[in-house]
């Protein structure tokens, strides 16, 4: 039943100063309500069911903000509604006494337990900032820890990116996967620069395994988000970001851009999934074997402007050695893959571009 | 509890005998202050944006500050634009002694100054887009021409509005309107100087120090 | 120089041609058919009434602060009309784009707008609401009240004052051309880059958000100049800062927010419309452009601008809260202290807008705190609002019933926006639609606050109360489709829904869609309940009508000792200031009737057109600017300019109005309030509360 808090929240939020007759007229709601119960049961609330450890820390950091906070809101709120009712015109037993304007005592506690509320959860702000820093997260070593203590040097140290491994070994389960994102208008190219292999709209990844990305975009500003595994970190053209990730149990996961980035944004997401690493093994040795290959040139044809209706997986192998930072040095020296004005134009025909049905 | 709000009101005074006005001149001068600030506050934008700009990624392997700076051209400008200043403010002495032909004279002398700092300027920069480094170029070429270009607009609105003083005090003489405007401009002007001082220090001089 | 961009241009017309009109669009063409039905109507009612004269000479040249505070409060809810419509349509979308298998229409893949459509919509949905209606409603209302309860006779310039009107309405309408001259820009209001560089962009629309938002903004700085000179300069006598209404504290406290934040908005659109019109480089991803100098600038303005509209609705509240509990309110030093507060705050938190850029976790641990501070001064302000009705005599009037659920609305948006505030849990919320509706939350404590204001101060203005059974009927639809409406919002940024999404791929969500929609129908019902509250109020004012200076009988500040309707001059004879709630404090004390002995003449300045013309004229300037028609920029540029220089050599020695009249005036204002009939000098309530400056004032400047 956790999954359907924001109702209470909801209902709490309405209770608040909603009349009892607006109850009345709301019955008409109760259908509806129900609808969305029912939608509750779905599990559609991802963020409530982290499966990485990212995702778990950003989760706690959720509940108990929301509890630290909901208690001042609840007092504050009480303190509200009590006096509203207690000194409400109609109520004759309550003093009245409209000299008390001002009371040290309480100026200092108005003033005071903000202070320490604020200075209790920027504490864990802090705490939850370096657990789930994109570009080194603690809680990425910590889940390696638990895992087992040889672990921690391992992905302590940085798999070095000119290092191309024998093909189709598979990572060891103690060194971080290596994965280059790379957003073109509007689809998604997950680039395994050690593995040489490459997918369009399909990132896979093996379970209890480190994932390091170093994402660009080839056009505009997007947004990496898988909600069950990880959370966002920005995607810009001519830089890099990076974002880090351990899943702990296997599935398939959604992910998407979260930013808008034009006409085919709505359609820009990804099947994420989660393999075991025998698996995943698997998965690359076919990925190498696939016959088409990606070069800059071809990159080039798959980054003009592209709306993926269907999420339809496109596979490449034999990568080009460099493409990630070729694509950002290209994107620095001034490249870019304009949309066509018609698609801007006019309202009424508005899919001017590849549409990938 | 609420002094604030206890007051004795037998024989409190309720009206104000005459609508208290506020000085004029004061109150013209400290919305031109607050419309100062407000363009300080762009002028910061630029300047911050000139900073982050000025390095040699932004560079996009074209010119760096210290191929397009000249310290010495510049402070020839730096010396042209402040004895512009130093004029107008010059003939607001003669302000003081309703002298109106020392003020009209200081005007004509503050404008051919700051011309001859535009000319300067604008040959400058023509000199330099002639020469391929125009704004186009690089991102730190944009931020160049415009911080640079921004003041020199300020400097053709100054003499502009110099030259409509001139009218004024000419034909009107020194009524209250046409002081505060003086008032207003003399702190335009010296606020243009005080932008350039910025930007010859900031862009000019460190600019020639800089070797990327 | 000039850049290069697609498509074709011609010398006369720019890049304008008839197929930029869009006629084949059927939405567009009947909301213009609608548009030039309601614009027929108002003319004719116009022509018929033959008000046109009273509109030129009362209205649109008109430097009175309460004329153009009540013309900003007009096109901000005209606007804000304009922006709910979009947001209805938004939704719409949303609810019926579910899945691959949702069908499409007119032209959509799903639904009934297409991509590029909906990002227009969704565009000028925020563009409209945070600049051209909430912000000019707020202005408005700084604008009538702040000259009132310092006991000014108007703004510090007046003149000034309405030029900022006039850009104002030049930039909306600009905003309003673009539904059908061209198209609007897709890349939402805080102009996402790099998709609002020409590559990505290369239409017009983009060119028409520069433009408005740049307009717009000039005018909104414009106006905090003249408010913040008004308060420092033009207080009544006796008015010590300690004394001066907590209203005034706050519109100062913002107007600093907006005079130094604004103007780095301009500066940062200032360096794209380069970008896009000079082919420079500031923001580009290449040739040494830096996209996210745009999003810093951007946001160092952006923040601000929230508090710039938050802070004159905590001010609303504190007016309104202390009057419905007859107290004065609560810990007014620590009030004050904590508007300025919250006005210092807002600087340096502006990179929590940003969180998931990868700045390292130093920098994000100061904006997070940084952050979460500006909920001290805004948790004392609550908790100071409770103990203003703690042992108070509360009544639940309408003002009274927006700002207490402002004020709930107040704690929610506090406790998302602590959540917001840590970067671990908005890595998962960023750029969701948990961020739209925390956001919106906070708006709508605004929103609310502003309803609350507008039926508070309406009687001050003209004269007669605002209906208020229909009006808690509005209240409580508005309520609900708030609470439904925004709380599934919540409940969808937990399902991780981004916001800005044109087709939803996740069926998972669309229950929670149907919530929202649901929310919007009770918003429709609502905003119903709102015209015809105004409507019905002012068809009936003679029954709404209150006696007396303090129409709602427990009023604290000074406003409420000039009559009303506020006559043009505001008060007769200036008062002096004893006490900081002057009014309530000679109510109290019997003094409240008591009239100055003799009257004094007064000086005010004649009417003037010149800021409806430059308005016009940066209109042309915007519109030659967006299509490229230079040489319509370059002769709008230069006619402003000659415009300013014939101001400033027509010295308008304004207008003197003999004590004599005033005397008159006011005895007449006495016969209203006693119900007698209103002739001569005297004027009624309704618009005509205004009936004022030019009509009668000029024939005895004549004589004099």
């Amino acid at each position: 039943m956790s999954d359907c808090d924001p109702y209470n929240n909801d209902g709490t939020l309405a209770g608040g100063y909603m009349a009892e007759r607006r109850w009345e007229r709301a019955r008409g709601l109760v259908p509806v309500l129900a609808a969305m119960l029912s939608g509750c049961a779905q599990k559609g609330f991802w963020l409530f069911h982290p499966k990485g450890a990212v995702a778990r820390t950003e989760w706690h950091t959720t509940i108990l903000d929301v509890a630290v906070m909901g208690g001042v809101i609840l007092v504050a709120g009480g303190l509200v509604v009590a006096f509203l009712w207690r000194y409400r015109a109609g109520n004759r037993a309550r003093t009245y006494d409209p000299h008390f304007t001002s009371s040290l005592v309480i100026e200092v506690l108005v003033w005071g337990i903000p202070l320490v509320v604020v200075g209790y959860l920027s504490y864990f702000s802090v705490k939850s900032v370096f657990a789930t820093n994109p570009y080194n997260p603690l809680a990425v070593r910590q889940a390696v820890d638990r895992a087992g203590g040889g672990l921690r040097e391992a992905y302590g140290e940085r798999a070095d990116p000119t290092v191309v491994d024998a093909m189709g070994a598979p990572p060891p389960a103690t060194r971080p996967l290596q994965v280059e994102v790379v957003t073109t208008d509007w689809q998604w190219v997950f680039i395994y620069p050690h593995q040489r292999v490459a997918t369009v709209n399909e990132l896979v990844m093996p379970v209890h395994t480190p994932v390091e990305f170093d994402l660009t975009s080839a056009t505009v500003v997007n947004d990496f988000f898988i909600p069950e595994l990880v959370g966002e970190i920005d995607i810009m053209p001519g830089m890099r970001t990076k974002q880090a990730l351990i899943a702990s149990r296997t599935g398939t996961y959604h992910g998407y851009s979260d930013d808008y980035s034009g006409g085919g944004f709505s359609w820009m997401g990804f099947r994420a999934r989660v393999e075991s690493p025998q698996r995943f093994r698997s998965w690359i040795k076919k990925m190498q074997a696939q016959p088409v290959h990606l070069s800059y040139s071809r990159f080039r044809q798959l980054a003009r402007p592209t709306i993926n209706l269907s999420e339809r997986i496109s596979r490449f192998s034999q990568v080009q050695a460099g493409l990630f930072d070729h694509v950002v040095e290209r994107v620095m020296e001034g490249r870019v893959y304009p949309t066509p004005l018609a698609m801007t134009e006019n309202m009424t025909k508005p899919m001017k571009v590849r549409l990938i049905k | 509890m609420s002094k604030m709000n206890d007051m004795d009101p037998a024989g409190a005074v309720l009206w104000a005998p005459h609508d208290a006005e506020p000085d004029m001149i004061a109150t013209r001068t400290l919305g031109f202050w607050l419309y100062l600030l407000s363009d300080a506050m762009i002028v910061a934008s630029l300047f911050a944006s000139y900073l982050v700009l000025n390095h040699r990624m932004n560079a996009a392997a074209g010119p760096t500050a210290g191929a397009v700076m000249h310290p010495l051209t510049a402070l020839w400008e730096t010396i042209l634009l402040l004895s512009a200043i130093l004029a107008y403010g010059l003939s607001l002495v003669a302000l003081k002694r309703k002298d109106r032909r020392g003020v009209l004279a200081g005007f004509g002398v503050a404008c051919m100054l700051g011309l001859g700092f535009l000319v300067m300027e604008g040959h400058e920069f023509a000199d330099l887009a002639l020469r391929g480094a125009v704004p186009e170029r690089s991102g730190y070429l944009s931020a160049l021409y415009t911080l640079v270009l921004y003041h020199a607009v300020h400097i053709v609105f100054a003499l502009l509005w110099t030259a409509v003083m001139a009218v004024q005090v000419a034909r009107q003489g020194f009524t209250p309107n046409v002081v505060y405007r003086l008032l207003n401009l003399k702190l335009f002007w010296f606020f243009q100087g005080f932008i350039w001082i910025y930007v010859f220090c900031f862009v000019d001089l460190t600019g020639a120090l800089h070797v990327h | 120089m000039l850049v290069h961009y697609p498509g074709p241009w011609t010398p006369l017309l720019g890049r304008l041609a008839l197929r930029q009109i869009p006629y084949q669009n059927p939405i567009l063409v009947w909301t213009f058919v609608l548009v030039v039905l309601a614009g027929a109507l108002v003319v004719g009612a116009i022509t018929y009434t033959r008000s046109w004269t009273y509109l030129w000479r009362e209205w649109l040249t008109s430097v009175d602060h309460k004329k153009i505070g009540v013309m900003y409060c007009l096109l901000g809810l005209v606007m804000f009309f304009r922006g709910f419509i979009d947001g209805v349509m938004m939704r719409t979308q949303q609810v019926m784009a579910v899945g691959p298998h949702s069908p499409g229409y007119l032209g959509a893949l799903h639904g009934y707008l297409p991509p590029y459509h909906f990002g227009q919509i969704y565009s000028a949905h925020g563009t409209i609401m945070i600049l051209f209606a909430i912000t000019p409603i707020l202005v408005g209302l700084m604008n009538i009240i702040v000259p009132l309860q310092i006991g000014a006779r108007d703004m510090a310039y007046p003149y000034l004052n309405a030029l900022s009107f006039w850009l104002t309405a030049a930039a909306t309408g600009l905003v309003m051309i673009s539904l059908f001259v061209g198209d609007f820009s897709h890349a939402g209001w805080v102009g996402l880059i790099p998709l609002t560089e020409l590559a990505y962009s290369p239409g017009v629309g983009v060119d028409y958000w520069i433009w408005a938002v740049q307009i717009g903004s000039v005018g909104t700085t414009l106006a905090s100049i003249n408010i913040i000179a008004t308060i420092i300069k033009m207080r009544a006598p006796g008015m010590s800062w300690t004394k001066m209404p907590i209203f005034c504290w706050t519109a100062l406290s913002t107007s600093v927010v907006g005079l130094s934040s604004f103007p780095v908005f301009t500066a940062a659109v200032a360096l794209l419309s380069l970008d896009r019109y000079a082919g420079t480089h500031f923001f580009t991803a290449g040739l040494g452009g830096n996209l996210m100098l745009y999003t810093d600038l951007f946001w160092i303005w952006g923040h601000p601008e929230v508090y710039y509209v938050v802070l004159p609705a905590f001010g609303i509240l504190s007016e309104i809260i202390p009057t419905f509990s007859e107290k004065p309110l609560f810990g007014y030093m620590t009030m004050a202290a904590a508007s300025i507060a919250i006005g210092g705050v807002s600087w340096s938190v502006w990179l929590h807008h940003f969180f998931t850029m990868g700045a390292g976790p130093g920098v994000n641990a100061f904006f997070s705190i940084a952050s979460m501070l500006v909920g001290i001064p805004t948790g004392v302000k609550v908790f100071n609002w409770a103990f203003t009705l703690y042992r108070g005599r509360v009544r639940f009037d309408l003002p009274m019933l927006w700002a207490l659920a402002a004020l709930v609305l107040l704690l929610t948006g506090g406790l998302t926006g602590m959540m917001l505030a840590m970067p671990a849990i908005n890595y998962t919320v960023h750029n969701s639609v948990f961020v739209v509706a925390h956001f919106h939350n906070m708006l709508n404590v605004v929103g609310f606050a502003c309803l609350g204001a507008i039926n508070f101060w309406f009687p001050k203005v003209f004269g007669f109360k605002l209906d208020e059974r229909i009006g808690k009927r509005a209240f409580w639809y508005f309520s609900a489709g708030t609470a439904v409406l925004f709380g599934c919002m919540y409940a969808l940024g937990f399902m991780g829904m981004p916001r800005r999404l044109d087709y939803i791929p996740f069926p998972s969500w669309r229950p929670l869609l149907i919530g929202e929609e649901i929310g919007i129908v009770l918003f429709l019902i609502s905003s119903y309940y709102l015209v015809k509250q105004l409507y019905v109020s002012i068809r009936n004012r003679a029954q709404y009508r209150v006696s007396g200076s303090d129409a709602w009988g427990t009023a604290r500040s000074l406003e409420w000792l000039a009559h009303c309707p506020v006559p043009f001059y505001n008060f007769a004879v200036q008062p002096h200031i004893n006490v900081r709630d002057e009014w309530a404090w000679r109510r109290q004390n019997g003094l409240g009737q008591t009239a100055p002995e003799h009257y004094e003449d007064i000086h005010l300045p004649n009417n003037t057109p010149i800021p409806l013309f430059i308005g016009v004229l940066t209109f042309a300037l915007g519109f030659g600017l967006v299509w490229r028609m230079y040489w319509l920029a370059l002769a709008s540029l230069i006619a402003i300019i000659a415009a300013i220089i014939a101001r400033a050599f027509d010295d308008d020695p304004g207008q003197t109005i003999p004590g004599e009249r005033i005397r008159r005036i006011e005895a007449g204002l006495a016969g209203v309030l006693e119900g007698r009939v209103a002739t001569g000098d005297v004027v009624v309530g309704g618009a005509v509360a205004f009936e004022t400056r030019a009509t009668k004032a000029a024939p005895r400047a004549r004589d004099a």
